[in-house]
This record gives C-alpha cells, sequence and structure tokens, in this order.
C-alpha cells in the first residue's frame, strides 16, 4: 500500500489520523480489467472524497485520474460510486466513513475510460438529440422585452432545470444499466423541464422519444435515481408523469385512431 | 496528426465561448465552428457564479446610472467608450437569455425580478435564485445544440495558437482521452478560457481556471494587460475558499467581527442601517470589503478558526423561508460543508481570490493586436472591470462580448483566405513535440503539487489583498525560481488516454508564466487603486503617473517587460471613491 | 501495450451479473416486485372463490372449508404480510409517480402523498373488512 509523505501544506489541520481508500484503478495501456488499489490518505473532518483523491494524486500517485472542477457540487464532474452508492465526491465527507475504508470506483453503468474517467458519450448523444432548448410557438422580437412568466409557472419546471448532468442517476438505474439505449432518468427530466416551460411549444416534437421503446416505458419504478440526485430534481417523477401521459396518449390514438389525442 | 478545417475557432466552452459560438451561428449559418474546451461545457466554471448578472430595467434606473458605477467601481481604470458600449447592450442580451429559456427569478407579475448588489446605485442584478451562472451556462450551452454549424471539441486540451503569415491560423489541441493531437485550422480564433484565480492559494475558482488562454496569447505575443487587479471576494469558505455570493449581502445579510458589531462602519461604508442600504455598509464594492476585512484582523478583532481568521456572515434575521427562496445554494453548502443552518447560527467567512481583472488587452471590438485572435470573458481584458469590478457585470460581459467577438469573427473570417495547411502543420507538429517532451523527458526530481502550492502561497503573500515592495520582490523571484524548476517537472504517468498528469503539468507551465505577470503589474505600480493596495509609501492613488493600463509582454525566459498604455476617458473624470454617506456627500 | 502516439483507449464495461444485490435499495425493490405475485396469488384464490360460488352451494361451502384449513390460514398470513408490504412500499413510491398536487396553492409534500395514500389504503381495508363480517353474520 502506497503511504502518505508528510506534508506540511496541505490545506487541511494535520489531525494524526488516517483513512484508507481503496480505488478502482483501470488504465487501458496496461491494465486487461480494473483492480482496486489502496492508499492511505490524512484525514480530518471536514475532508471531502475529493480531497482525499486530490491528495493521491498530489502526493502518492500522479497517474490516478478523475474528474473534478468547482468543488461545490454544481458543476457535476466528480460523480462517482463511494462505497457502492452514486455520490458527488466533493460533497462526500471522510468523516462519514472513517474508520472504514472508503471505496471509491467509476460511476456504474457506464464504460471506463481510465480510473475514475468514465465515457459519457451516450449521456451526451442523448442530451442532444431532445431538442434541450425552447422551442417558441413563434419567435418574439427581443424589442419586445421578456416572456412573462409567473413565479407559480417559473415553479412548475424550476426543479427540473436543476439538473447538473453529474449522471449519478444513470448509475443508479439498473434498467439503464441493462438497457443502455434507455433515454434514462436524467434526460427525460430535461425533456420535461422544457415541456414545462411556459415559453416552449416543442413537447409535440420531443413526444416521439419519450413515447419511444426506449422512452419511458423502460423505467419500472425503481426509484433509486431521485434518492441518489444530490439536486434534488427527482427525475423518476418526470419519468413517471410523462410514462402516465405515454400510456394515456396511446389509448386515446387506439380510441381515435386519426385523431391524435391530447 | 489530425487535422479539422474550421472557420472560426472558440477555445473555451464557457459562457463567453457558448456565446460566442452562437453568434458566430446565426451570422452565418455557412461558417463551420469548431468550440474547443477542455472540459464538457457545462462544466465550466461560469457554472459557480451565483449572484446575478446587471443589465438597466428599472424605471428608476439608467444607463449613465450603470455606466458611473462600472467605472467609479473599477478607480477609474476603465475604458470608458467599451463602458458605455457594455451597459446599453446589457439588457438586450439578459432578455435574449431570456428567450432562450434562463429561468429568471421573477416578480408576482411575471416580469424578470431584480435584487441589490454591491456597489449599486439601484437594484439592477438578474437572478435566477442563486444559481444564476449554473443557469445561464447550461441555457447558453442547451441552446447552442440548436446549431448544425457548431462543432464541439468537448475534453479537448488546447496547446498553443498556430500562427503564421502575421495571424493567428488556428489551434493544436490533445484529445483527452485518447492522448492524439489535432490541428484545428481556422480563419479567426477566439479565447474564451476564463481566469486565473487557481494561481493564488485560497480561490473560490474551479480546477480548471488556470489562466491557459491567458497564457497562449501572451506567449504569442500579445500582452496581459491590468493584471495586478486579482480581486478578492470577502465572502468566502475558510479552507477551501468556495463562495458565499455577494447576494447574501444583496438580501440583507451583515458582515459582524468577533464583537457582533458590523464593522464596516468603520471604513467609510457607514452609516448602518438595519435594512440593506444600495452602496452603504455590507452593498459597499468587494475591494472595500476585503481591505476592511485584513483591518479587522490586524486590529485583533476577527474570529479565529482552524483556518485562521474569519468574520461572521450574519443571515438568521431574513428567515429560512426567504433563505430557501433567495440563497437556496448557499443553504445548502453552509449545512453540507460546514454543518452550520444558515438561519440559526452565522456563517464563517473570509475573503478569496476571485476574478481576474486583467486579461488579454482586446480593443472594444474583442480584437487583440494578433490579427484573427479575438478574446473574451474573463481571460481578456476588454476595459470595463478597470481596478475592480463590480459584482454582476462579470456574467452580463460573456453575453455582450461574447455576441460581439463571434460577430467579429465571424466577419474576419469571411473576409480572411485559407491558410497554406503545409505550413500550420509544420507549425503544430513542432507544439506537438514540445509538449511530448514534456512526457516523455520528464523524469525529473520536482512533483508539481509541490511546485503549484509554492506558487499560490507566494502569491498570496506577495499579491494579496495590501502589498509591500519586498514581499512582491519575493514572489517575483519566487516565481522565476519555480519557472526554472519547471523544467526538471516530473510527469509520473507516460501513458496517453486521459492523462491529467500530463495536463496538469502543462497547466501549472501556463500559471506560472501567468502569475508573473501578475507579480511584475503590480511592483511597478507604484500607487494604490482598486484591488491593487500598498502600504509601502504608495498608500494614494496617483492618476499623474498610474492612471494608465500595465501591459505585461512576455519575455521568453526573462521576466515579462511591463510597458503602460493609454486609459479612454469619455465622460468621467477621475474623482473621489467613496461610499455610504460620504459617497451621497460626493454625489456618487 | 503501449501505443506511443496512436490510440490506446479501450473503454471497459462491467458486468451487470446481480445487479440486485449491490445494495438494499435495489434488494427493497426486488422484495417490493417480488410481492407483487402475491397480489396475484390471492387474486386466484378469490377467482376460484367466485367460481366455487357460481357452481353451487356445496361447492361454496366446500371452498369455504378450505380456506379454514391450517395451510390456508398459514398461506394468508403470508399474502397478509406480503400484500401489507406491497402496499407500504407502493405508497413510498407514488409521490413520484404523480404531478404535483397542489393544495391551496402550495404543492404538497412526498411524505403527505404518500401518507394520505396509506391512510386511504387502511380506511378501505378496514371498511370491505367490516362490510365482509357484517355479511357474515
Amino acid at each position: 500500500m502506497a503511504r502518505p509523505e508528510m506534508q506540511q501544506d496541505t490545506e487541511m489541520p494535520d489531525s494524526g489520523k488516517t483513512i484508507v481508500m481503496d480505488v478502482l484503478r483501470y488504465r487501458p495501456e496496461q491494465d486487461d480489467r480494473p483492480v482496486l488499489q489502496s492508499y492511505e490518505v490524512p484525514f480530518s473532518d471536514d475532508m471531502s472524497v475529493l480531497q482525499g483523491l486530490q491528495y493521491i494524486k498530489d502526493y502518492l500517485d500522479g497517474s490516478l485520474s478523475f474528474r473534478w472542477s468547482c468543488r461545490m457540487a454544481i458543476c457535476g464532474s466528480c460523480g462517482m460510486m463511494i462505497n457502492g452508492r452514486p455520490q458527488l465526491a466533493c460533497k462526500t465527507f471522510l468523516r462519514d466513513i472513517y474508520p472504514e475504508h472508503v471505496r471509491v470506483e467509476a460511476l456504474a453503468h457506464f464504460p471506463i475510460e481510465r480510473d475514475l474517467v468514465i465515457v459519457m458519450d451516450d449521456f451526451i448523444e442523448k442530451l442532444e438529440s431532445i431538442k434541450p432548448y425552447i422551442i417558441e410557438k413563434q419567435p418574439r422580437p427581443l424589442a419586445e422585452g421578456e416572456y412573462l412568466q409567473t413565479p407559480a409557472e417559473r415553479d412548475l419546471y424550476e426543479q427540473f432545470s436543476s439538473c447538473i448532468n453529474c449522471m449519478l442517476c444513470y448509475a443508479a438505474c439498473p434498467q439503464y444499466g441493462l438497457n443502455p439505449k434507455f433515454l434514462g432518468p436524467g434526460i427525460i427530466a430535461l425533456l420535461h423541464r422544457y415541456n414545462l416551460d411556459s415559453r416552449d411549444a416543442g413537447a409535440e416534437q420531443r413526444k416521439p422519444l419519450v413515447n419511444s421503446e426506449d422512452g419511458v416505458y423502460n423505467c419500472t419504478a425503481v426509484g433509486f435515481c431521485s434518492e441518489v440526485c444530490p439536486k434534488l430534481v427527482d427525475p423518476a417523477n418526470a419519468v413517471n408523469v410523462n410514462k402516465m401521459e405515454a400510456a394515456k396518449d396511446y389509448f386515446l390514438r387506439l380510441v381515435r385512431p386519426r385523431g391524435g389525442g391530447k | 496528426m489530425e487535422i479539422y478545417a474550421a472557420d472560426v475557432a472558440i477555445v473555451g466552452a464557457g459562457g463567453a465561448g457558448l456565446r460566442a459560438a452562437i453568434a458566430v451561428a446565426e451570422a452565418d449559418p455557412a461558417l463551420r465552428i469548431a468550440l474547443i474546451s477542455k472540459v464538457y461545457p457545462m462544466r465550466s466554471h461560469t457554472v459557480a457564479a451565483e449572484g446575478g448578472s446587471a443589465a438597466v430595467v428599472q424605471s428608476q434606473d439608467s444607463l449613465d446610472y450603470h455606466f458611473n458605477d462600472t467605472v467609479g467601481g473599477g478607480d477609474w481604470l476603465c475604458e470608458q467608450d467599451v463602458v458605455e458600449y457594455f451597459v446599453a447592450h446589457c439588457p438586450e442580451e439578459m432578455v435574449q437569455l431570456e428567450h432562450w429559456g434562463c429561468p429568471w427569478s421573477r416578480k408576482p407579475d411575471g416580469h424578470v425580478n431584480v435584487r441589490a448588489f454591491g456597489g449599486m446605485k439601484i437594484e439592477r442584478t438578474w437572478f435566477a435564485a442563486d444559481k444564476t451562472g449554473f443557469h445561464m451556462l447550461h441555457t447558453l450551452f442547451q441552446t447552442s445544440i440548436k446549431y448544425p454549424s457548431i462543432r464541439r471539441f468537448d475534453e479537448h486540451f488546447c496547446i498553443d495558437l498556430v500562427d503564421a503569415d502575421g495571424r493567428v491560423q488556428g489551434i493544436v489541441a490533445i484529445e483527452i482521452r485518447s492522448g492524439r493531437f489535432i490541428l484545428v485550422k481556422a480563419k479567426a480564433v477566439i479565447i474564451a478560457t476564463g481566469g486565473a484565480g487557481r494561481v493564488f492559494r485560497e480561490n473560490t475558482n474551479g480546477g480548471i481556471v488556470t489562466g491557459d488562454g491567458m497564457a497562449l496569447a501572451y506567449r504569442h505575443g500579445v500582452a496581459l494587460r491590468d493584471m495586478e487587479f486579482m480581486q478578492y471576494h470577502p465572502t468566502c469558505m475558510p479552507g477551501t475558499g468556495l463562495l458565499f455570493t455577494e447576494a447574501c449581502r444583496g438580501e440583507g445579510g451583515f458582515l459582524l467581527n468577533k464583537d457582533g458589531y458590523r464593522y464596516l462602519q468603520d471604513y467609510g461604508l457607514g452609516p448602518a442601517q438595519d435594512k440593506p442600504r444600495n452602496k452603504y455598509m455590507e452593498l459597499g464594492p468587494r475591494d472595500r470589503l476585503s481591505q476592511a476585512f485584513w483591518y479587522e484582523q490586524q486590529k485583533g478583532r476577527t474570529l479565529s478558526g482552524p483556518y485562521g481568521a474569519y468574520v461572521d456572515l450574519d443571515l438568521r434575521h431574513l428567515g429560512k423561508a426567504r433563505l430557501l427562496e433567495r440563497l437556496p445554494q448557499i443553504y445548502e453548502m453552509a449545512e453540507t460543508f460546514m454543518g452550520i443552518d444558515p438561519a440559526k447560527q452565522p456563517i464563517p467567512v473570509r475573503p478569496a481570490v476571485h476574478y481576474t481583472m486583467g486579461g488579454i488587452t482586446v480593443d472594444g471590438r474583442c480584437a487583440t493586436s494578433l490579427p484573427g485572435l479575438y478574446a473574451v470573458g474573463e481571460c481578456a481584458s476588454v476595459g470595463i472591470h478597470g481596478a475592480n469590478r463590480l459584482g454582476s457585470n462579470s456574467l452580463a460581459e460573456l453575453c455582450v462580448f461574447g455576441k460581439l467577438a463571434g460577430t467579429e469573427a465571424a466577419s474576419f473570417a469571411k473576409s480572411a483566405p485559407s491558410g497554406d495547411t503545409k505550413s500550420l502543420v509544420a507549425r503544430a507538429a513542432a507544439s506537438q513535440q514540445r509538449i511530448e517532451e514534456l512526457l516523455k523527458n520528464s523524469d525529473g526530481s520536482e512533483r508539481i503539487a509541490t511546485l503549484r502550492k509554492e506558487m499560490a502561497q507566494s502569491m498570496e503573500e506577495g499579491c494579496g489583498i495590501y502589498r509591500l515592495a519586498g514581499s512582491m520582490q519575493a514572489t517575483c523571484d519566487k516565481l522565476m525560481e519555480l519557472r526554472q524548476r519547471f523544467r526538471n517537472i516530473k510527469v509520473e504517468d507516460k501513458s496517453r488516454v486521459w492523462n491529467s498528469n500530463w495536463l496538469m503539468a502543462i497547466e501549472l507551465g501556463y500559471q506560472l508564466e501567468v502569475a508573473q505577470a501578475i507579480a511584475h503589474s503590480a511592483i511597478n505600480r507604484k500607487e494604490s487603486r482598486g484591488a491593487h493596495q500598498r502600504l509601502d509609501g504608495y498608500e494614494k492613488r496617483d492618476d499623474v503617473n498610474y492612471l494608465k493600463h500595465s501591459l505585461a509582454y512576455f519575455n521568453a525566459d526573462a521576466a515579462p517587460r511591463i510597458e503602460y498604455g493609454a486609459v479612454k476617458i469619455t465622460k468621467s473624470q477621475p474623482g473621489i471613491r467613496a461610499y455610504g454617506a460620504a459617497g451621497d456627500a460626493a454625489g456618487h | 501495450m503501449n501505443t506511443p502516439a496512436g490510440n490506446g483507449r479501450r473503454p471497459y464495461m462491467r458486468s451487470m451479473q446481480g445487479w440486485w444485490r449491490r445494495n438494499t435499495f435495489y434488494v427493497e425493490y426486488m422484495i417490493h416486485e417480488a410481492t407483487a405475485l402475491f397480489v396475484a396469488a390471492y387474486a386466484v384464490v378469490l377467482l376460484v372463490g367466485l367460481v366455487r360460488l357460481s357452481q353451487g352451494q356445496a361447492a361454496w361451502n366446500a371452498w369455504l372449508a378450505a380456506l379454514r384449513s391450517p395451510g390456508s390460514v398459514v398461506f394468508h398470513v403470508l399474502v397478509l404480510a406480503a400484500i401489507s408490504y406491497h402496499a407500504w412500499t407502493w405508497f413510498q413510491i407514488m409521490p413520484r409517480t404523480l404531478p404535483p398536487v397542489m393544495l391551496k396553492g402550495k404543492r404538497l409534500s412526498a411524505a403527505a402523498i404518500t401518507r394520505s395514500g396509506l391512510a386511504a389504503a387502511a380506511i378501505v381495508t378496514l371498511m370491505v373488512f367490516f362490510l365482509v363480517r357484517g355479511l357474515w353474520a
């Protein structure tokens, strides 16, 4: 096991205590499959898992790769499996695990590019596919000023607009793990966010995606996606509300084959 | 080497880069846009901006007020014609964002709401709760998907600009996932890479804010302007430096010293009143508030915690409901990171480095001195922030000048001829070789983290809130030493796939050069103005000698060459910068 | 293995085998799903009762007698436990499936929705219980 060198300049008070982090390593240029590697890092009460990883990177093993940036749970970079649960490393604290080992792995259900870095192409392609922008009824000149939108109208979609694209919900969703074609919780939440926006008129255009085989019907209401969401977006709600709409739509079509029910 | 032929290449996909990309796409859908970013766009640091974005909207407000607040707030080191353009274009850009879906907070009648911010005469800060940057960034990113001419190169790390025939003609980048190099040919290049706050120890910035674009332009002969002006934000989390938005004070929060006393009244910002009053007390400008903290610390009136001195940001009187409505993220941060319920306890805060006022020198149309090269956002110095940026002007800047940089680059690209690919490839290959050297011949003994920490510590000591010639000189010397030691850097990881060890070494190279520009600009400015405050005989503003922009020029391995440029004054002659009752007396 | 300038990418896909044992949330979810079988089983019992009723008094009485057998009682206790668990967990999820429920201009909390669902289920259960008891008497 790699042991910590004593560093005077860490930005954390020196408590003399240490904690062991078991990190799932995968270096495609040398490893056939992922393997756990253990590191002993200094421990203090206010250290996040991210700070632990940064310590490893800075002083124990520069070859450990992981994504991070803002440190304040808003950029969405540092989602990973921490003791088996998808969490943001910056917002998960070692004190809640100490003195047990911390087990850190790349987000579940995504291919591992390297170490804790996943391949997120699939998520980005899905994000791009749902027309995640305002589709206006008719263009509104800037000179006419803003759309009026009451606080109540804003409240309707605000929660779904809070998604930071951290993908914890995908790592929580076994259906996505089993069928990666599933549009998935976060993206359906984003789609729902635009459909609910009083300025948007694009719901019809987004419908085929929602109602398709890989749309909402893949969801079996496990609900873990909403449990792990660090921003209380409740993507399961977006999926299931759309599921009901899709079902309603389906039956109305049966009744009125040519009508295309509302 | 892979080659991609674009018309306009944009480096950086934060607020400014995305806004510029959309502007190019709208200017001419036939132009091929390459949007290159070392992170996925929604990770860009715009995401962390909290409080809001300025634009005149209330009937009792005026463009002149916004102009005066900005120019006075910048201690008259602003390009006044550019500020005029800026304030005039803020409202339409905020409305544009609204049309694109930005979830601005609203008044009961459905109109956009505005809040108070520091240094502002009238409330004009548009906000989306306390996640304004997050919402603006995601709105811009998602809107950019509408435009098929924008080709994104996510997680591509820019290592160099390619110039030939006296103009910029592309960029070279590493595809992070594979470690392969790509040349993006372009007739115009826009740099939108953000600030350099990570050169300091305690800062509010994300890990990616390493001044990359500044260093790239600097190495290609473009001056970095006014780099000595680093903004300390007065209310940050001790230790991590995480930001508690100015909106905490805009909503009515108090700053208290260890005696529970609102100490700002002792520093020309009073008198203290219960209700927030624009330009008084906690709604003074950031530089003044950070300086007041420093004095309180000298007087022994601050509190003391594991990360040193702090004061209390008291939000308790606002009540839980309002905090959750207006400042939900602040609430969450205080609870999760500090175990504090801000409705019940005050939040310990201290100043930390927040924003790089200076940057790549550009004219009022975002053009640099290198033809075809544009810069916008925090990496640029377009001239609106002067010696101290007003809170909520930076988000507005991204939009107003992002759009302008886009349209300017688009028209330049349309008139510029295509370059000679062969010679561009040769130049790109040379850049590639230099960067690969770093990987291959890097069995040195110097740890990246050690150099980075020594740099950050030294910057804090020499270029902090108050500055002395001796400590600035020590920092300049230290930085020179660190650049020497950097040649002996150790990159442990020799692989290609997602090798962040390698990227951090490149970033450190950028940081050291930008840090030098900051320190040398600082030691040469022998006056006190805005965020540059000296205690060694230059305590006063000196308009006779220093109403000038400092210009730092790259000088290879030697220290930067510092020159000075004129400041454009149109309608506001330098005056007394006063806040509180003194400000009213001075007619601000 | 080391490919100096080439592409060393080899994304690794982890197996989903045994996924439902990976955390307690999934295990609970699988139990919830499995208890749906007990709901179905009890529906079959009721259907059989209906068929027996249509076959006349003797058949109906035989069915009632069968229900009183010790094996059947044990089975019913099991089914009651399983269905109670199913109902309990079902109402936990219910708020996630509904559009916002507004009450006096305010959004009803998830906990309140779950509580009202459980309360409604309890009331209906008691009503059915007493109704059946009443018919019996």
